[in-house]
């Protein structure tokens, strides 16, 4: 089964960029994209148009995000009782400790800098990949007994 | 003594046996000696023979390891020392023999030894025969067994045993002679001692003895001693010794008295000269003599004769006095004068010789029968022309009368009534003249009745004293007593002849103590003197002299004390002749306030002489009485010329006015008026010059009345000054006038003394609104404060401190408004004391541009902020779309290279490269401005530290290019932003690697101190070099100095590096030469004075 990742990123070409990235790396995926925060949390309570929106096994979060802020869905996600056991990981531009700390604090399981160069970001994907989907153990996908 | 003989007895014997122990000392001595050589001989001679046993046995040897010798190799020279050893043999054997003769054990062994000896030589002989003939010798293998060495085994054993027996004769010789002579030792010991104690304790007796004897001859001369002063004490016995003959031996006192002879007249005579010419002629003396002798001693009484032929009853005791042998030494005598009152009459012969005055004793016929030297002198007759005499022939009238018993009253009646009472009679003198005295009787009971003994004083002159005293009655009686000093009249001789209460109470006598008396006894020196009349002058002339002159002399009061006195002497005419008058006064309190002013006059002589101004006493007469030298200077005079003088000779105008009183006023008016003020006036110099003075009066009270005392102080100093003071206020005036700012001019009060024109208009007041106001009218704080010296400092102190600072106060116009000034002080001295000057610069304007000057500070501040923050988010927010154009251009060139034509290949590339150039241009921008925002304070930081942090950072472009580097040891502290630092590092040697074409890139950091405080670091390559016209543009952002395709790189990399080190407050150099590498320099602070650096 192919894996539901919930990509949440304003930037088209950003989410282009990890689309072809996730190819590269020979994973299949399912890449769900919420382009803003709001639109992000619908897709996770399945609210709305995303009704029979899939619960993603993995969500990468921008943190610059227009209507709702990546910290706020950050913060709803793991408030969340379901939801907070998805792991979730910040990919974002922004290199401020005190994202990475405020980060940190709400449980983001890792936050990750955007690379500039086009190569480093490939690599970061492959990694990722490497690492959180095909290493780690992720929960089970329905917490139904 | 019948102990002597027997101390004698014993001091003999002592003697004796100490003689006889050192007899028997000597005599054990000697045979120890004795028995001591003869040991030695024994020793010596036990010596010898051991001696020569040993040699036998060498000889015995040596004969056979001769023989041996001889047998084994066959030389004629062993056998020469075997008949060596043969001839010793014989010869010391031959010695032992002999030495041992005397011992029979030792002679018993030597036969053995002989025999022995001959057997060995046999045998010795034997083999030597048997060599000699070239024959083999019996048992040649056994030397060293056989009989040859049997023999010389007993011959050893023979030998050992006699040098055995030696050894113990030898022993027990020793034990005995230390036997012998411990024991002499110990009888020696044992007899010195005893010898020495004997002779000790014979001594001490004799000594004792001796001291005995010393100790009783002592006493009997003490007892002796006693013996005769008892005797000569004794006066009312006489005690002498006679000879046999009855010569007088010995005399006391006692006798003298009773015989009236001296001991010089009577020692030598015969006692009998003593007795009445009819004792004598009885032979009564010898008869005496001869009992005494007889009995042992004889008491008898009877009559004697003194030296004066008076006769006298007597009772003696002679004690005949003999010798130990029994021999008539002589007679020792007591005897007592019989005459009743006797002893009574020695005294009172004594007293009345010794009386002052002349005494007689009269009997009741009113004959002298006593008269003393005194009454010789008085009466001008000798004793014994007097003695039997009535006493009429020296009192003619009025002694007898009263001492005959009349049928009315007994002699004791009449005496009682005359007892102590002075009676005044007439004396009369042998030659005629008669004189008045004055008899005190008393009784005398003697065995001839009762005696009348008067005691006469010649009272002529005390008569004449009354006398003229009953002539100055009516004249001077009066006048005497009421005086108020002590009057004393005095004769022509010096005799006290009147005195009045004055003087008993001076002089502390009573009046009939001093009458008659010298004037000597009262004022020792220099009243006689003055007036006895010399043969120079008569009396007369003598007191006319000292007539009205008071004359200073010391009196002497009965109890001995002194005191000063002036006397006053007056010449009296008497019927005796001219007495002087003396009027006696005590001066003591004079004296003690002379003296005291004496003393002070001293003090302000000096006082006066030290004082720096010339000092003149003037008094009221507006003469000068006193000067100092001071003054003779000034004036130009000497002191003679000066004093007496006018004081208006040399302060010719002023002085005098000032002083003399007037009607309105007295003296000490017008002085107190002048006290303590400064006056000016003019003096006037000996040689007309004339000065201006200052002069300070002050009263001064004395004996002649108030004086002045004027100190005068030369001014003309400090009027030229003055005058000086006043031209120069002219020019500072002219300059205050002239000032750029605002200059006012204050006093220690507080005040505004001077100002000038600007300062009129800064403040918008008028000069005269202004001068004399307080100037806290114009700053009304902090101007006074500074000034006012204060309890801590003075005046003085207080400028001091604010020269030269500008103050920064507020000031007020007149119309109230205010405005900042500047203050600049300085002091200025005047006669009124210290002034500050203050130059007052209104800075109203300097103030604002301050304010503005802050506010451009502050936004400037801002704006640099604000642009560090935009560069940042510039380039930060840059690299999004930048981003997105790199990354699809990377993208389509992957995807579509030589999918579609070259020319796009050619297209896409060059934006592929644009894109990229962008994004590193836009990173190291960021890099460039987070050197600012992004930078950390500075903090001690381990350059070391850094240096390793950023080689490990550029390890691959060094294991790349194997590059080298290295660095000084160790790298200091110093004061940085760490990551900044790694940065520097970083940029420096990653250009150090980069730009180097070939071979090994070396780099070495290397750092020096600089001063104290700073650390230069120099990073030196060897890469390609920099020309020097490019050393200001590497600095620059973005400069680069090669093509893009030689070497990559933004050319930022120094431009952050300049910017931390300016960051850091350093610079950075280059030094370099094109392909001689280049050296980077730059300074880092070492850590700060403040921070203490922690071990970790």
């Amino acid at each position: 089964m192919p894996l539901e990742i919930l990509l949440v990123e304003d930037s088209p070409g950003d989410v282009r960029l990890t689309q072809e990235a996730f190819r590269i790396a020979g994973k299949r995926i399912n890449l769900n994209v919420a382009t803003d925060g709001v639109a992000a949390m619908e897709f996770l309570r399945r609210e709305g148009v995303h009704g029979e929106a899939p619960r993603p096994d993995f969500i990468l979060l921008d943190l610059n995000l227009p209507k709702m802020d990546g910290r706020e869905v950050l913060a709803h996600i793991k408030e969340d009782e379901e939801l907070k056991t998805i792991p979730t990981i910040i990919l974002t531009t922004s290199e401020a400790e005190v994202d990475i700390l405020r980060s940190y604090k709400l449980q983001a399981n890792c936050y990750l800098n955007k690379p500039v160069q086009l190569e480093a970001f490939e690599f970061l994907v492959k990694t990722v990949n490497e690492f959180w989907l095909t290493l780690a153990r992720l929960p089970p996908r329905e917490t139904v007994v | 003594m019948s102990t002597r003989p027997l101390k004698n007895r014993t001091v003999q014997v002592a003697f004796g046996s100490a003689i006889a122990i050192l007899l028997l000392v000597g005599e054990l001595s000697y045979r120890s000696i004795v028995i001591t050589s003869e040991n030695n001989r024994w020793v010596q001679h036990t010596h010898e023979v051991l001696e020569n046993l040993q040699e036998l046995q060498f000889a015995m040897e040596t004969v056979a390891s001769s023989v041996r010798a001889f047998l084994l190799v066959k030389d004629e020279i062993y056998l020469d020392r075997y008949r060596a050893a043969r001839l010793s043999l014989d010869r010391h054997a031959a010695a032992v023999r002999a030495l041992t003769v005397d011992n029979p054990v030792q002679q018993r062994r030597i036969p053995n030894l002989e025999r022995l000896t001959a057997e060995r030589l046999d045998l010795a002989d034997k083999n030597i025969d048997l060599i000699r003939n070239h024959q083999p010798l019996p048992e040649v293998s056994s030397f060293r067994a056989g009989p040859g060495l049997q023999i010389m085994v007993d011959y050893q054993a023979i030998i050992r045993q006699m040098q055995d027996e030696e050894q113990r004769l030898l022993v027990l010789r020793d034990a005995n002679t230390k036997q012998s002579t411990s024991r002499t030792e110990l009888i020696l010991i044992v007899g010195t001692v005893l010898g020495l104690l004997i002779t000790v304790a014979a001594g001490w007796i004799v000594q004792r003895d001796t001291s005995r004897r010393e100790i009783a001859e002592e006493a009997l001369q003490e007892s002796e001693r006693k013996y005769r002063a008892l005797i000569q004490g004794i006066k009312e016995y006489a005690i002498y010794m006679l000879g046999p003959q009855g010569e007088i031996r010995t005399w006391n006192p006692g006798a003298e008295q009773m015989t009236g002879c001296t001991p010089e007249e009577a020692i030598g005579q015969n006692f009998s000269r003593f007795f009445p010419p009819d004792d004598i002629a009885l032979g009564r003396p010898q008869e005496i003599l001869r009992l005494a002798a007889a009995n042992g001693d004889y008491e008898e009484q009877g009559a004697r004769m003194r030296k004066d032929k008076s006769r006298f009853q007597v009772r003696a005791n002679f004690t005949a006095s003999r010798d130990s042998a029994g021999k008539l030494r002589g007679f020792s005598v007591i005897s007592r004068d019989l005459t009743e009152n006797s002893e009574s009459d020695t005294k009172y012969r004594g007293l009345l010789e010794a009386a002052p005055d002349a005494m007689v004793v009269v009997d009741q016929s009113g004959g002298i029968v006593l008269l003393n030297v005194q009454a010789e002198k008085q009466f001008g007759y000798r004793r014994h022309e007097l003695l039997g005499q009535k006493v009429t022939n020296i009192i003619p009238v009025g002694f007898a009368e009263r001492l005959i018993a009349d049928d009315l009253r007994s002699t004791e009646d009449a005496l009682a009534q005359q007892i102590g009472t002075g009676i005044e009679l007439i004396g009369l003198r042998k030659d005629g003249g008669e004189f008045p005295i004055e008899i005190m009787l008393s009784p005398l009971v003697s065995a001839e009745g009762t005696l009348v003994t008067a005691a006469i004083r010649n009272i002529s002159l005390r008569k004449a004293g009354e006398q003229h005293l009953a002539q100055l009655q009516g004249k001077y009686r009066g006048l005497l007593e009421a005086a108020p000093d002590a009057m004393v009249v005095v004769n022509q001789s010096g005799d006290i002849v009147l005195l009045n209460l004055q003087a008993e109470k001076q002089f502390g006598y009573r009046r009939d103590e001093l009458l008659g008396q010298k004037v000597t006894n009262i004022i020792p020196v220099g009243f006689a003197e003055r007036l006895i009349a010399d043969d120079l002058r008569s009396a007369e002339d003598a007191s006319a002299q000292q007539i009205e002159t008071g004359i200073e002399l010391i009196g002497r009061r009965k109890d001995g004390d002194e005191f000063p006195i002036e006397i006053m002497l007056s010449p009296l005419d008497s019927a005796e002749g001219t007495l002087v008058t003396a009027a006696i006064r005590n001066i003591s309190v004079r004296k003690t306030a002379e003296m005291h002013l004496a003393q002070m006059e001293g003090k302000y002589r000096g006082l006066l002489e030290a004082a720096p101004d010339a000092m003149v006493v003037v008094n009221q007469g507006g003469e000068i009485v006193l000067l100092n030298v001071q003054a003779e200077k000034q004036f130009g005079y000497r002191r003679d010329e000066l004093l007496g003088q006018r004081v208006t000779n040399i302060i010719p105008v002023g002085f005098a006015e000032r002083l003399i009183a007037d009607d309105l006023r007295s003296t000490e008016d017008a002085l107190a008026q002048q006290i303590g003020t400064g006056i000016e006036l003019i003096g006037l110099r000996k040689d007309g010059g004339e000065f201006p003075i200052e002069i300070m009066l002050s009263p001064l009270e004395s004996a002649e009345g108030t004086l002045v005392t004027a100190a005068v102080r030369d001014i003309s100093v400090r009027k030229a000054a003055e005058t000086n003071l006043s031209q120069m206020e002219g020019r500072y005036r002219g300059l205050l006038e002239a000032a750029p700012d605002a200059m006012v001019v204050v006093n220690q009060g507080g005040k505004i003394v001077l100002l000038n024109v600007q300062a009129e208009k800064q403040f918008g007041y008028r000069r005269d609104e202004l001068l004399g106001q307080k100037v806290t009218n114009i700053i009304p704080v902090g101007f006074a404060e500074r000034l006012i010296a204060d309890d801590m400092r003075s005046a003085e102190d207080a400028s001091a401190q604010q020269i030269g600072t500008g103050i920064e106060l507020i000031a007020q116009r007149k119309d109230g408004s205010e405005f900042p000034i500047e203050l600049m002080l300085s002091p200025l001295r005047n006669a009124e004391g210290i002034l500050v000057t203050a130059a007052i610069r209104d800075i109203s304007v300097r103030k604002k541009a301050a304010v503005v000057l802050l506010q451009k500070v502050e936004e400037l501040h801002r704006s640099n902020e604000e642009l560090g923050q935009f560069a940042y988010i510039a380039s930060h927010d840059l690299q999004e779309p930048l981003r997105m154009v790199a990354s699809y251009t990377q993208l389509l060139s992957r995807r579509y290279k030589g999918k579609l034509d070259s020319d796009a290949d050619e297209f896409i590339a060059f934006a592929v490269d644009g894109a990229s150039r962008m994004q590193r241009l836009i990173q190291d921008l960021l890099a460039y401005s987070r050197v600012g925002t992004k930078g950390k304070d500075l903090a001690e930081t381990s350059s070391d530290a850094a240096l390793q942090q950023a080689i490990i950072n550029l390890r691959g472009a060094i294991e790349e290019r194997g590059a080298m580097i290295t660095h000084d040891d160790p790298l200091p502290v110093v004061l940085a932003d760490e990551m900044q630092l790694v940065q520097l590092f970083q940029n420096l040697i990653g250009n150090a690697i980069k730009y180097h074409r070939s071979g090994v890139p070396q780099v070495h950091v290397s750092v020096v101190r600089n001063g104290a405080k700073k650390w230069n670091f120099a990073v030196k390559d060897n890469g390609l070099g920099i020309d020097p016209q490019y050393f200001e543009r590497i600095f620059g952002m973005f400069q680069r100095l090669h093509k893009r395709d030689e070497f990559a790189g933004t050319g930022i990399g120094l431009a952050i590096c300049k910017k931390i080190v300016e960051r850091h407050g350093g610079n950075i150099t280059v030094e370099s030469q094109p392909g001689l590498g280049s050296t980077f320099g730059f300074s880092l602070l070492e850590r700060s004075a403040n921070t203490t650096s922690t071990q970790g």
